[in-house]
């Protein structure tokens, strides 16, 4: 058990790096998409005759876009139920932020060494989704009201394949702590059981609403869908948690399934990587779909879930009667 | 372009229409039958019914103390080549009052909303009276506060209590069915139109569809320009499909006189024309790539469409409005290089949209959200008057160029090109046809660039005087369908002592008496609601953008003081006062 006082300073470190990463990962999925669809996206080294007048890099471009949010007047629907309506963006956010300190760096343990750090995210991750349907039902608006039930519906296609994912990472190395998950094995997950892999990646599909699952906020049908009423800083405040939520995302698959790199923070170069490699494959993902109807949603992703769901569970049974885990 | 009036044309008009009516015929096969109103309806019966002919448009014209002129155009092209049968009807302006056509075939009740509203012409037996372009709640009455357009059960238009979404209301049992407005302001709907939607949680069960959000008054302003300057402002009533306007304008002009086109101007025309449905077909293909989510569908597509934007723009210098326009002929003549230059772009771009199409249009899901969307039978399709692609798209082979060419170059003899046809009847269809036009489209501009590469000649003729009271008639088919122009001309009567021994008495007019447009969207708007009832709430943006909506084209509107009861136009400087006395509250 590491150091009650280096667990704090890292903590208290991890909050201004977890930010920056997850506008990062935000900047990256732009970038990516623009480049696949021959656009130019948020620049990186800024034209020589606007830097000037738009400052050397356009890097940060997701969080300027979060922070013009917080400038803007914010109107609270007279229609809906206020008190949860104002709630919900908070409450997600701080569920979306207190999973940052489960997700370990390299050498960086935070609060992941605890016996239960596996239930405590994933229950973290599931209650920001949670607060982002609460608060989008109780706007009152009916665009809100589709898009709450939409997010509602494939909330629960993706939630199954979430937990499935997750405890089959947990089965195989016996244990519920995610610091002991990355620090403990020889072999990456990835391949031992890569159906858990595809499962968790279709899970984060789902869950940070890229493009054939981007139901719930689908423009063109239903408006903004769960952010049709939010405004100012409370859709400031839900834009930031789909940036924590994104890093808690590529942060728990590089960790359960890409693990043994956790021993030294040398590995962190290898750690960024990885998830620009996760970023790059979701971006592909992204351009390559329209989107899906709820329905046909519900079949083919709910398919596609339970197939890969039963292939990792058989998968872990098959690494733990042929003792594949040196632990 | 000379007239054809055979006699064999004479002899089917006078078995068609009933005897002891008095008509005229037109240049090419145009025919002009005067009929008393009583029989407007059983006409239309016979017509639409037995015959099985469309009603190409309804519409009115204003003769001051002559009282009305109720057109109503028939398409006969099925029976006879080119044949265009137009039904007269005079209204006094005490109490003017009709039978509907409406009731007998529905593809009549826009036009007839339209005229009610405009020149206040009571249709008895109307399917649906309310406004068209007008807000429903116009007039509200003083002391009941109901207005009496509003009245009809068809449509409704305003949730009733229950219906309307309680907050925390995702459970069905809360919210049992809504009335969800699309439009004016909505993402998937860039121009203003609402479409009400009656749902029952994703399930449509209802639909309606408001128009009359823009307004120019473009009619008007053809009438007041004349012919010349006319065909300019005719180009404006759509951005995107300007070059048939211009075709089907100078088309209805030219057909008020004996006109005469040089054949470089008609290849000219034709490879304008094309070349716009190329761009507008790809613009469509992006549209609803985006409109079903898929964002780089829409970025590659209209990267792509830019390659043809060059290509006109290297033509006619605009790549918007062309403006190369004229009464028997076109303003600029395309060289050699030029045409060969534009033909290696071209076929570059076919290159590349054949790439590019195929797997799209092959994609899982994309065929997920299209098959069995927004299905429209051909039965459907002949009632409410659809036309263009979603007609050929329900299998219907309706296609201007082939029925009823515009002056332009679609003889089958010296271009090869094909209509096509999709027995999908849905949105998938839709695609498809648009796609396959879009390669055919490209053909047809190859074979006019080898045409103006390899020949020289005249590209306009001289115009000549256009008798009073002449109609003409222009058809072209646009991107988005039939486009139909029906012009009369203006010119007045004088007394005899006024006039020099010997001449006649009647005065010319560079002015058109009348013009009346009839847009593609006009029509397939109209059908909007039969596509829309029991698809999904996902379904609609798409549904709607399947017809290629275009509702500039289909808006006209008036300003009517309530209290005087008079009807005025808006200036230019009352417009920018307006709305700078609006941005500021």
């Amino acid at each position: 058990m590491p150091d009650a006082l280096f667990t704090t300073i890292t903590a208290i470190i991890m909050i201004p790096v977890a930010f920056f990463l997850s506008i990062i990962y935000l900047f990256l999925l732009r970038k990516f998409s623009a480049r696949f669809q021959w656009r130019v996206g948020p620049v990186i080294s800024m034209y020589a005759d606007l830097k000037p007048l738009l400052g050397r890099s356009r890097i940060l471009q997701p969080l300027y876009d979060i922070l013009k949010l917080f400038g803007k007047d914010t109107v609270v629907p007279s229609v809906a139920r206020k008190t949860l309506f104002k709630a919900s963006p908070y409450l997600a956010l701080a569920c979306a932020f207190g999973a940052i300190f489960f997700i370990p760096l390299p050498g960086v343990p935070l609060l992941s060494y605890l016996d239960d750090s596996l239930v405590i995210a994933s229950y973290l991750l599931i209650a920001a989704v949670m607060f982002t349907i609460l608060g989008a039902a109780s706007s009152g608006s009916p665009w809100s009201a589709i898009g709450a039930r939409r997010e509602s519906e494939i909330f629960l296609v993706y939630e199954i394949g979430f937990v499935v994912a997750l405890f089959a990472a947990a089965m195989t190395y016996g244990t519920l702590s995610i610091w002991t998950i990355a620090t403990t094995s020889s072999l990456p997950l990835l391949l031992l059981n890569p159906f858990a892999a595809v499962l968790l990646f279709l899970v984060m599909i789902g869950k940070l609403g890229i493009k054939p699952l981007d139901i719930a906020e689908a423009e063109t049908e239903i408006v903004g869908g769960p952010y049709t009423e939010y405004s100012g800083k409370y859709l400031g405040m839900l834009q930031l948690t789909k940036g924590f939520l994104f890093y808690d995302m590529v942060g728990l698959f590089i960790v359960l399934f890409l693990a043994p790199m956790f021993g030294t923070a040398l590995w962190i170069p290898v750690y960024i990587i990885s998830a620009i490699v996760v970023v790059l494959f979701l971006s592909i993902v992204h351009v390559l779909h329209p989107r899906w109807k709820i329905d046909r949603a519900m079949r083919s992703y709910g398919l596609l879930i339970a197939v890969f769901a039963i292939l990792a569970v058989i998968m872990v049974a098959l690494a733990l009667s042929y003792n594949w885990v040196v632990v | 372009m000379a007239a054809t009036s055979d006699s064999a044309i004479m002899q089917y008009v006078q078995e068609v229409v009933p005897e002891g009516l008095e008509y005229k015929m037109g240049r090419e096969n145009r025919v002009f039958v005067r009929v008393k109103p009583d029989d407007v309806d059983k006409l239309a019966e016979r017509f639409t019914k037995k015959l099985g002919v469309r009603l190409s448009h309804a519409s009115g014209v204003d003769l001051q103390q002559f009282g009305f002129d109720i057109i109503y155009a028939y398409d006969f092209t099925k029976y006879k080549e080119r044949l265009q049968i137009v039904l007269e009807a005079n209204l006094p302006r005490e109490n003017p009052t009709i039978n509907s056509v409406g009731k007998v075939t529905w593809q009549a009740v826009w036009a007839e909303r339209e005229m009610k509203e405009f020149l206040g012409i009571n249709f008895i037996g109307m399917p649906d009276p309310r406004h068209q372009f007008l807000p429903y709640e116009w007039p509200k009455n003083p002391e009941t506060g109901i207005s009496p357009a509003q009245n009809s059960t068809t449509y409704p238009v305003e949730a009733k209590p229950g219906e309307k979404w309680l907050p925390v209301g995702i459970s069905p049992k809360d919210a049992i069915s809504a009335l969800v407005p699309i439009g004016p302001y909505h993402p998937g709907v860039i121009e203003g139109q609402t479409v009400y939607v009656k749902v029952e949680g994703e399930h449509v069960i209802d639909a309606d569809i408001k128009t009359g959000y823009h307004h120019r008054g473009i009619q008007r302003l053809i009438e007041r320009r004349g012919y010349n300057k006319g065909v300019f402002v005719a180009e404006r009533v759509c951005g995107i499909c300007s070059a048939h306007h211009g075709i089907a304008f100078v088309t209805a002009a030219e057909n008020l006189y004996d006109a005469e086109v040089p054949e470089r101007a008609l290849y000219i025309r034709t490879l304008l024309a094309e070349l716009n449905r190329v761009h507008s077909h790809i613009l469509w293909i992006g549209v609803a790539a985006d409109l079903i989510g898929w964002k780089t569908g829409f970025m590659l597509t209209w990267g792509l469409r830019e390659r043809v934007m060059d290509i006109i723009e290297a033509i006619t210098g605009n790549r918007v409005n062309y403006g190369i326009w004229r009464l028997g002929g076109v303003s600029r003549d395309v060289k050699q290089e030029l045409a060969e230059s534009s033909k290696r772009t071209l076929l570059a771009l076919k290159e590349d949209l054949a790439k590019l199409l195929p797997p799209v249009a092959d994609h899982p899901i994309l065929k997920s959200r299209c098959i069995g969307v927004g299905t429209l039978d051909l039965a459907t399709c002949f009632e409410t008057g659809v036309v263009g692609p979603v007609a050929r798209a329900s299998n219907w082979k309706i296609d201007v160029r082939m029925d009823n060419p515009p002056h332009a170059i679609y003889d089958p003899k010296k271009i090869s090109w094909e209509v096509i046809t999709d027995d999908h009847r849905d949105m998938y269809g839709r695609v498809l046809v648009r796609v396959k036009e879009l390669f055919v489209s490209m053909d047809i501009v190859v074979q006019c660039l080898d045409y103006l590469a390899k020949t020289t000649g005249e590209i306009r003729a001289k115009p000549r005087t256009i008798e009073p009271g002449t109609e003409g008639i222009g058809l072209d088919e646009a991107p988005r369908g039939e486009l139909f122009y029906y012009m009369r001309a203006g010119g007045t009567e004088l007394p005899e002592y006024m006039m020099p021994e010997g001449k006649h008495n009647v005065q010319g007019s560079n002015q058109p008496q009348c013009v009346r447009i009839r847009t593609p969207s006009y029509r397939n708007n109209a059908a909007l609601p039969f596509m829309l009832k029991d698809c999904a709430l996902a379904d609609v943006p798409i549904i709607m953008g399947s017809i290629d909506q275009c509702q500039a084209c289909t808006d006209r509107v008036e300003v009517i003081d309530a209290k005087t009861e008079s009807s005025y136009s808006l200036s230019w400087d009352e417009l920018v006062r307006m709305s700078q006395r609006k941005g500021r509250a």
